[in-house]
């Protein structure tokens, strides 16, 4: 289970790469080793477990254990992730494995939801690692569609969920102990702004410093994270260099976009390249049925002939501005593109947008779709 | 597998879209460095409209797409609604030159938040910290779609 791998992984890197915090270190280290027993003892709902343990003391206890939780999970992933294949190019350094970056963009998606909740706490959204998959699935395709309709789906949350969330405790060392132990009264604890927290042995116990505490665990926490979505960041000690990686990560990430859209420009005389070409390319690759396309594949032949035409007069009549409100880019844009009658326009985007993400999240080749065409 | 795919698409679809504007609102450019300045500023906007609403980066690499040019009305009609929500212009990218570990993580925060865009307007450093991880996820989404493109584009050649 890569649950199980992912804290083991997790302890191991929170062994090594915890800030001089003093005793606050030692007792999340051990705090670490409580959660890599932890999953053999809870049989089911391995993520409610996990989620009840990290404990810590932070200010919005949903954000640190969204954070960990997402953090452990990545941390399965990454244990799994076979040497990241190199992409046809040769460039890739980074993991372009789908499985890491699934959990990325869950953690980003749960940050999202984090932020558009209440202030003191969003007990809903963050009971989304905690639910199935697909309740998972279905909450992290909130925030790409709208904004304003996540509040609303994540009311929709069931209720059993939040209590398995709402484990976050005052005291984690009764949390230790009490592992099965879902639902606490803490329900209002997470809508309350205040900090539950409980003194450690020698530890200070004035309201500052445990703020300050609470508030520099949360940091530890999410440069836990970054280092897992970094590369080659968890063997990395002391938070100025793991600073350093990450600012190179972004500065390559960011080159490579310069670079990427230089050679798009360069290969295409127009801005507009890429509707051509991937409707030409598609249309062959589709054709042989080489991508699982499935129901968009049923649709795709039959309109393929029109397609062509009909955006290039999409072309012409540019979408009104209007069309771009700032929040919630997404669905309303298109259906207003349909009640242009353009409706099969947007079945056939689908099919061809999704088939080109499936072409890259099985690491097409180009050779590949050359054969195909 | 699945989230990411969906941003992907999401992505994908703004991007066509936003391309789609900036040809035929804009005058026909003619070198290279203006075709890739349009891709690279479509691509910006398409994906902090993909990631809308609640980041900072978002709003602020939209804010700051509208300040570079002039032409693209979508760019200045979202910048209308961002400008009213950002305090501050996000600084151009400012290089270190040789940061060792002597220098602390003061100056390397200063340089992640030049990096990131908007990063100037958060002081919290663990909110820091959380809009470079959703940066830098957007990011490799935005890579990756562009790679994909470029792939296809090497086979199928001009069109």
């Amino acid at each position: 289970m890569d649950l199980t791998g992912g804290l083991v992984a997790r302890s191991g890197s929170g062994g090594m790469c915890r800030e001089s915090t003093g005793l606050e270190s030692l007792h999340l280290v051990d705090e670490f080793r409580q959660l890599v027993t932890l999953p053999s003892e809870n049989a089911g709902g391995s993520f409610t477990a996990l989620l009840e343990l990290p404990a810590t003391q932070a200010v919005e206890l949903l954000h640190f254990t969204d954070s960990s939780s997402s953090q452990a999970a990545v941390n399965g992933i990454g244990g799994d992730i076979a040497p990241p294949p190199l992409h046809s190019f040769g460039t890739l350094t980074f993991p372009s494995n789908s499985a890491l970056m699934e959990r990325a963009a869950r953690f980003s998606v749960i940050a999202t939801e984090q932020q558009n909740g209440n202030v003191s706490g969003e007990t809903t959204t963050s009971s989304v690692p905690s639910n199935s998959s697909a309740n998972l699935d279905r909450i992290k395709t909130e925030p790409a569609e709208t904004d304003s309709s996540q509040r609303l789906i994540s009311d929709q949350i069931p209720c059993p969920s939040q209590n398995n969330r709402s484990g976050k405790r005052k005291d984690f060392e009764k949390k230790v102990k009490s592992s099965t132990k879902k639902a606490k009264s803490s329900e209002e604890n997470e809508k309350l702004p205040y900090v539950h927290v409980r003194a450690r042995r020698g530890q200070a116990t004035d309201s500052h410093s445990l703020a300050e505490r609470a508030r520099r665990e949360k940091i530890n926490a999410r440069m836990k994270l970054l280092q897992e979505l970094v590369p080659g960041c968890d063997k990395i000690q002391g938070t100025a260099l793991v600073l350093d990686e990450i600012i190179n990560h972004v500065q390559s990430l960011q080159r490579q976009v310069e670079m990427l859209s230089m050679r798009l420009a360069a290969v295409n005389p127009r801005i507009d390249f890429n509707l051509d070409t991937i409707l030409a390319s598609e249309n062959g690759s589709l054709m042989d049925g080489s991508f699982n396309g499935t129901a968009m594949q049923l649709a795709w032949p039959h309109q393929a002939i029109e397609t062509e035409q009909s955006f290039h007069h999409r072309q012409l009549q540019p979408p009104p501005p209007h069309q771009w409100p700032f929040d919630g880019l997404n669905q309303p844009v298109w259906g207003r593109e349909e009640d242009q009658g353009h409706g099969n326009e947007h079945n056939n985007l689908m099919a061809v947008s999704e088939n080109v993400m499936v072409g890259s999240a099985n690491l097409l080749h180009p050779n590949q779709v050359k054969t195909e065409l | 597998m699945n989230t990411y795919n969906m941003v992907k698409q999401e992505f994908i679809k703004k991007w066509i879209t936003t391309l789609q504007t900036l040809d035929s609102s804009v005058e026909y450019p003619s070198n290279v460095t203006e075709r890739k300045n349009a891709i690279r500023l479509s691509s910006d906007i398409a994906i902090a409209a993909t990631r809308s609403g609640s980041t900072v980066w978002s709003r602020a690499l939209i804010s700051r797409t509208g300040n570079k040019t002039t032409k693209p009305h979508m760019a200045r009609r979202i910048l209308r609604k961002a400008r009213s929500r950002m305090k501050n212009r996000c600084s151009t990218l400012r290089r270190s030159g040789d940061f060792t570990a002597r220098v602390g993580v003061r100056k390397r925060t200063e340089l992640l938040k030049s990096l990131v865009p908007g990063g100037e307007l958060i002081d919290d450093k663990d909110n820091l910290i959380r809009e470079t991880l959703d940066y830098i996820v957007y990011l490799r989404v935005q890579v990756d779609v562009m790679r994909t493109l470029a792939a296809v584009d090497s086979v199928t050649g001009n069109l």
